[in-house]
């Protein structure tokens, strides 16, 4: 209630505030609730750098000599000529009434609605009294020491009280950088770090190693309204750090740094402007401009927030795993230096992180591929440096394919993305692979119990520099545990008999089991930089999985004669990724910036799940026969593209591009040796252009991005126009709305191929612009987020509609005039909306983040159904916590995840059928699509990481150099549901639940030289 | 509009963070509530067809139900033995005769190659529909050999030497159109003489049969043969809808094809076939 009260009288205040405001140049005078009110005051306020707007900054309140005005206080005041108070706020009250405390009434309430509730702390709230009536004691009647930092009086008193003093003006009353927050213990006990000292030249910024920011220069600004262009780098390895935001303290106003670490900031209004740069996983710096500065080639080094330096803490706010970006629209950022803090079965994995968001499904422990707001793996662009990774997966999807040692940032769209973006139609992961320290060599590692995990950064010159991480599963307890949850198909069988165990069930003859998986992958990256306008890089990534279940046994056949019979099992599944990209980017001028890539991307998959029967007679003639399932699935991609970006007015950035590719996909699926039931092979080239602006206008509050993407498909021999544009706008600093909608085509696809008895699979395809048709969607995205320095809340909600989209089922058959199994592709159309709530503590040893999502995916497909059904993908609740805690040395983490089932089809009836030489054929009647759920998803999982590090306590070069960590995956070990398999043993259908994992504890250990 | 912002700015800045996203959200879910609820259908009782047209023959039809796998599923309440089943043929409607147990048969309708036949009832509701063509009697059908001679095995001494294979038989015939045929193999013999010891193990029935092919010639092998005696071969001329119910009886339990998709709103078979026939003598060497 006294909420409520004290929010209408303080909107009244500031209707009144608003619509009395006058513009003048030097000082503004405003008017405090109107005549007959106790708190009628005529107050004037004036700021030395004529910004009115910025409320994070110190606010000095004066109160007039006896009897003067606001005005004449002004005129006497000499404190705000004072260089030390240029971005201050001075707040010039006439003295009214007779008594002290009559005086001081009502300069609460202005302080508080002037500083919007004390934005910046009452820490930077400063009082001078010139009238000597006004006494000390009359300040703790109406209590404003507890209002104001310091106040000082007309006359020195005699009081010991702390907040009344009389040291140095500028002392009393300087700036408090201490960003309020009352959870952060300021009393660190977590240890001291330092960041070694390396000894190269000082960068342009104030900002020396081991220290924090400071201002240290009070002279009046020289340039105004001008260019600054530079480098974000990390000060440590000297990479630099893409996409980071720069912004004008305290103001709207503001940039982001390309791919490439560089940025251009148009109209910066002075040259003595503070700049604050974010970037996730470092701290929140703040950077005081000079005129001194170059302004061509300004360097910006930010700190790791792991190495938090004590010192440094106290102004930069920590920036926790994951962001949202404010004038983004759908936009999640990740570093993945902090992903070590969260539970993990072993790998660090962005991937995984990513699915802890709202909006992204978490409920596929087998799919390291975002399932996004309704959307499928496929139809999320995966962008590794450039080039387009088809499959994220390793060990049936229990690991995504990227190693977190060789990435630097990784970012993720939603939805509504950018015309920069093409060729898919739900989202885009855009991950940044790392160029590796520039100053000096590093190596490290990660130890678990599933893999090893090496890297080395190898410096060459200062123009050169390299990464290679290799990563190898080897054959431990978590591996065996992954791998038996696949392929062990006798859990929770409904049905009256058990599957008999092992192909065949041929009783007690030799069998062998040989099983050799494994995954690895490698990852390079060598980049040039010849001068300060040119990089050219080279990255190459490799990765495998084999996973192998095979058996074989061999005997005499029946009885005793002496033929031989063998029958080996074969169950071998391997394939891989390559993908390399050639990338050169160049910045032409401080306002034209331009890349090339030339890339090339393979997929491949080869599946053999068969029997190979191979009976030798008495005369030795073999006879062999293979039966089974064999599948191939082969993709490449040559594509050569080019971006550029031209910031043309410090309101408007233009980027445009072209492209092409060349797609060569090919997919065979045969059943038996003979027979191949499917047989695609498709080429085809995809050109086209984009063009697209970023505009900010309203003094960066509104943030507007139309832009339009255009191909040429070679096979459908048409064009695609694909318009799209955001919207964000900042209403205030913490409230922003946001929209957006576009026009999206998807080129490949990963179709899938319908198996109600063992679980669907799906491959790539090229369109062929005829069974499998091009598909489209539209979005349509509107949210809003409130932002503070704790906390985040944001919601957004879509409505996407999807069309042409194919699936491929062999439960029918085309025509009854034929079995050409080419016709059973299927397509349909669908829609997916929902909407997703954030609501995320950012900062402080406690932090994490809430998240709810409520969601629809609908299909429709005639073949299945007349009406809508819920897609293979859809989930209506998930319900996700992530908590972070620091203590000490230790990181602790907990993530909980609730996610409604997913919807199958099952077999619901069987007959027989009697053939003509009267043997009988069963046959399978099943459900109408999806209108079965498995049971819900949850599960919790748990870290903890303790760091070690190298150097005794209060060694200057103390710092971390690794952490153990030990996490357990599926702590109350509940048995989730992957998908449900079928057979029929003697007429009687027998349910086999796959199942997720289990509990899963695991151990890693992290080690690095630097 | 311009207040409104300002109330809005102002709501952001002083009311509580919580009321205000209470707000948002309810004002969310308010515009959310059009979920529909979807219909669940487990099983849908839709009766099965089993008929083969064969020139010479009376249109027979059998229906059945499907075997549910859930326990409690609820039948229509349609007789199995009552359905009004109607076969059109040459634009004329007969309507079949129960013979019970699912049983009808058309004695009006005396099957013919290359004619066209329709059938049609009602079931659980919905009309169930089928239609199907008579395919042309096999063409030229020739047979490599009229007899074929194998050794006894007999295992009872140990193991037998080295046998000698005799040629398989091969059947001929003319497939211009690619159509699919299917071979029958079937001892006549009244008594059963087997070729080998079977052991422990059932002794196989007096039937084999090949795989349907759309080519124009069959191997028959010598080891295919399990008995002495005379051998009827019966080469049909087969549709696809019924070559798909071999595909099915591969191995792989990849799908959950339901053949035959001239059956509307039902399950089964109703195909036209045609045949020819071959002798072969099994005869020990």
């Amino acid at each position: 209630m006294k909420i409520q009260n004290r929010a209408i009288v303080s909107l009244i205040h500031m209707v009144f505030f608003l619509l009395t405001a006058q513009q003048a140049k030097a000082q503004k005078e405003y008017m405090f609730n109107s005549t007959g009110n106790v708190c009628y005051i005529h107050y004037t306020c004036y700021a030395p750098n004529n910004d009115y707007e910025n409320l994070k900054r110190p606010f000095i309140f004066i109160i007039a000599g006896e009897g003067k005005t606001a005005q004449e206080a002004l005129e006497k005041d000499t404190l705000k000529n004072l260089p030390q108070f240029s971005n201050y706020m001075f707040v010039y009250v006439p003295n009214r009434g007779s008594s002290g405390t009559e005086k001081l009434r009502c300069i609460e309430a202005l302080a508080s609605l002037l500083t919007y509730n004390y934005t910046y702390g009452r820490a930077n709230l400063f009082l001078q009294v010139n009238d000597k009536n006004i006494r000390q004691s009359d300040i703790e009647s109406v209590k404003l020491q507890k209002t104001f930092k310091n106040i000082r009086l007309a006359e020195k008193t005699d009081s010991t009280g702390l907040t009344v003093q009389n040291n140095t003006i500028t002392e009393d009353f300087k700036e408090n950088t201490i960003i309020e927050d009352p959870i952060e213990d300021e009393d660190d006990k977590y240890g001291t770090f330092y960041i070694e000292e390396d000894k190269k030249e000082d960068t342009e910024t104030n900002a020396k190693p081991n220290s924090k920011a400071v201002k240290t220069y009070f002279g009046p600004p020289q340039t105004f309204d001008f260019t600054l262009t530079g480098i974000i780098k990390d000060r440590s390895t000297g990479e630099a750090l893409p996409f980071a935001s720069i912004q004008i303290k305290n103001t709207t106003k503001g940039v982001s740094s390309n791919a490439d670490g560089y940025f251009t900031f148009q109209k910066i209004p002075t040259d003595t402007a503070t700049l604050t740069v974010q970037y996730v996983g470092y701290e929140k710096t703040d950077v005081y401009l000079t005129p001194m500065i170059n302004k061509k080639n300004f360097i910006i080094e930010l700190n790791p927030s792991s190495q938090t330096l004590q010192a440094v803490s106290i102004i930069a706010v920590r920036e926790d795993v994951l962001l949202s970006k404010k004038e983004d629209v759908s936009v999640i950022k990740m570093t993945p230096k902090k992903l070590e803090q969260l539970p993990n079965l072993g790998e660090r994995d962005v991937m995984r992180s990513f699915q802890l968001m709202p909006g992204v499904s978490a409920s596929n422990e087998s799919s390291s591929g975002l399932y996004v707001r309704g959307g499928t793996p496929d139809q999320n662009l995966v962008l590794y440096d450039g080039f387009t990774v088809y499959h994220v997966d390793h060990l049936y999807g229990f690991f995504s394919a990227f190693n977190s040692n060789a990435l630097k940032d990784v970012q993720l769209y939603k939805g509504g993305f950018e015309s920069r973006f093409g060729g898919r139609l739900s989202s885009v992961t855009e991950i940044t692979g790392k160029e590796g320290n520039q100053n000096k060599f590093n190596i490290g590692g990660d130890f678990s119990l599933l893999s090893m995990n090496i890297f080395a950064e190898v410096p060459v010159g200062n123009k050169f520099s390299s990464v290679f991480a290799f990563r190898r599963s080897y054959k431990g307890p978590i591996y065996n545990k992954i791998f038996e949850s696949f392929n062990n198909r006798s859990e929770n069988a409904t049905g009256s008999p058990q599957p008999t165990g092992g192909p065949g069930g041929m009783g007690p003859r030799q069998m062998e089991t040989k099983v050799t998986s494994f995954f690895y992958d490698l990852n390079g990256k060598f980049t040039y930089k010849p001068n300060d306008r040119d990089i050219i890089s080279f990255s190459i990534f490799n990765g495998t999985d084999k996973l192998d279940n095979s058996t074989s046994f061999s005997a005499p056949s029946f009885g005793s004669n002496n033929s031989n019979f063998s029958i080996s099992s074969t169950d071998l599944t391997k394939y891989g990724n390559t993908g390399s990209s050639l990338k050169w980017s160049r910045k032409w001028s401080d306002k034209f910036y331009g890349n090339t890539v030339l890339s090339y991307s393979n997929y491949y998959s080869d599946r053999d799940r068969s029997q190979e029967r191979t009976v030798t007679n008495s005369g030795g003639e073999e006879t062999t026969s293979s039966n089974g399932i064999f599948e191939n699935n082969d993709l490449k991609d040559y594509s050569l593209k080019s971006d550029y970006q031209w910031d043309l007015f410090n309101f408007s950035q233009l980027q445009a591009g072209v492209f092409g590719t060349y797609f060569d996909i090919n997919y065979t699926y045969a059943q038996n040796d003979t027979t191949t039931v499917l047989d695609k092979q498709n080429k085809a080239y995809l050109t086209g252009a984009y063009l697209q602006n970023k505009f900010r206008l309203f003094k960066n509050r509104v943030q507007f991005v139309p832009g339009i993407r255009t191909s040429y498909f070679e096979t459908t021999g048409q064009l695609y126009h694909e318009p799209r544009a955001s919207l964000s706008v900042n209403v205030t600093d913490r409230l922003t709305l946001k929209g957006a909608t576009g026009r999206y085509y998807q080129f490949a696809n990963r179709v899938t191929r319908e198996d109600i008895l063992s679980g669907s699979k799906d491959f790539w395809l090229l369109s062929d612009g005829n069974s499998v048709p091009v598909s489209s969607a539209i979005h349509y995205i509107g949210g809003i987020s409130y932002e503070t320095n704790n906390y985040l809340f944001s919601t957004e909600a879509y409505y996407k509609e999807i069309e042409n989209i194919t699936e491929y089922s062999l439960r029918f058959n085309a025509s009854p005039g034929g079995v050409s199994y080419s016709e059973n592709f299927f397509s349909g159309n669908g829609y997916a909306r929902g909407i997703e709530f954030l609501a995320q503590k950012k900062s402080g040893k406690f932090n994490g983040w809430i998240s709810y999502t409520l969601g629809e995916a609908r299909n429709r497909f005639a073949i299945y159904s007349d009406s809508y059904y819920p897609a293979n993908q859809d989930v209506t609740h998930e319900f996700k916590i992530v908590a972070l805690y620091k203590y000490r040395r230790w990181d602790f983490s907990a993530t909980w995840v609730y996610a409604t089932g997913r919807p199958y089809t099952a077999p619901s009836g069987a007959y027989s059928i009697t053939l003509l030489d009267a043997s009988t054929q069963d046959f399978f009647t099943v459900t109408s699509k999806n209108s079965l759920r498995l049971p819900d998803y949850h599960r919790a999982d748990i870290s903890a990481n303790y760091k070690l590090l190298k150097g005794s306590k209060g060694d200057r070069k103390r710092r971390e150099i690794g952490y153990i960590g030990f996490s357990v995956f599926n702590v109350y070990n509940r048995t989730n549901t992957w998908y449900k398999q079928y057979s029929i043993e003697e007429g009687e259908v027998i349910e086999t639940s796959v199942n997720y994992l289990g509990i899963t504890p695991n151990i890693t250990l992290s080690l690095k030289l630097r | 509009m311009k207040n409104g912002l300002f109330i809005l700015i102002h709501i952001g800045k002083t009311v509580s963070q919580r009321t205000f996203f209470l707000l948002v959200l309810c004002m969310y879910f308010l515009s959310f509530t059009s979920c529909k609820k979807e219909e669940v259908s487990e099983f849908t009782d839709s009766p099965i067809i089993e008929s083969y047209l064969e020139p010479g023959n009376y249109l027979t039809v059998k229906i059945s139900r499907q075997i549910p796998f859930a326990g409690t599923v609820t039948y229509s309440e349609d007789d199995l033995n009552n359905l009004t089943i109607t076969a059109e043929h040459n634009s004329a409607t007969h309507t079949l005769t129960s013979l019970g147990d699912g049983n009808y048969i058309d004695s009006s309708t005396i099957i013919a190659a290359g004619e066209h036949y329709n059938l049609s009832f009602q079931f659980n509701s919905k009309t169930v529909t089928a239609y199907t063509y008579i395919p042309a009697k096999p063409l030229n059908m020739t047979q490599s050999a009229t007899e074929i001679f194998i050794e006894r095995v007999d295992t009872s001494g140990g193991f037998p030497g080295p046998m000698t294979m005799p040629e398989p038989i091969e059947i001929n015939w003319t497939n211009n159109d690619g159509s699919y045929y299917l071979i029958l193999v079937e001892n006549i013999e009244t008594t059963l003489d087997p070729i080998r010891d079977f052991g422990d193990d059932p002794p196989p029935g007096n039937r084999f049969r090949k795989s349907p092919t759309n080519l124009a010639v069959e191997e028959i092998r010598a080891m295919e043969f399990q008995y002495y005696g005379t051998h009827r071969i019966t080469l049909y001329h087969v549709l696809p809808d019924y070559a798909t119910l071999y595909d099915n009886n591969s191995t792989s339990s990849q799908n959950l094809t339901n053949p035959s998709t001239s059956i509307v709103n039902g399950y089964g078979i109703f195909t036209g076939l045609n045949s020819d026939t071959l002798y072969v003598e099994v005869k020990e060497q």
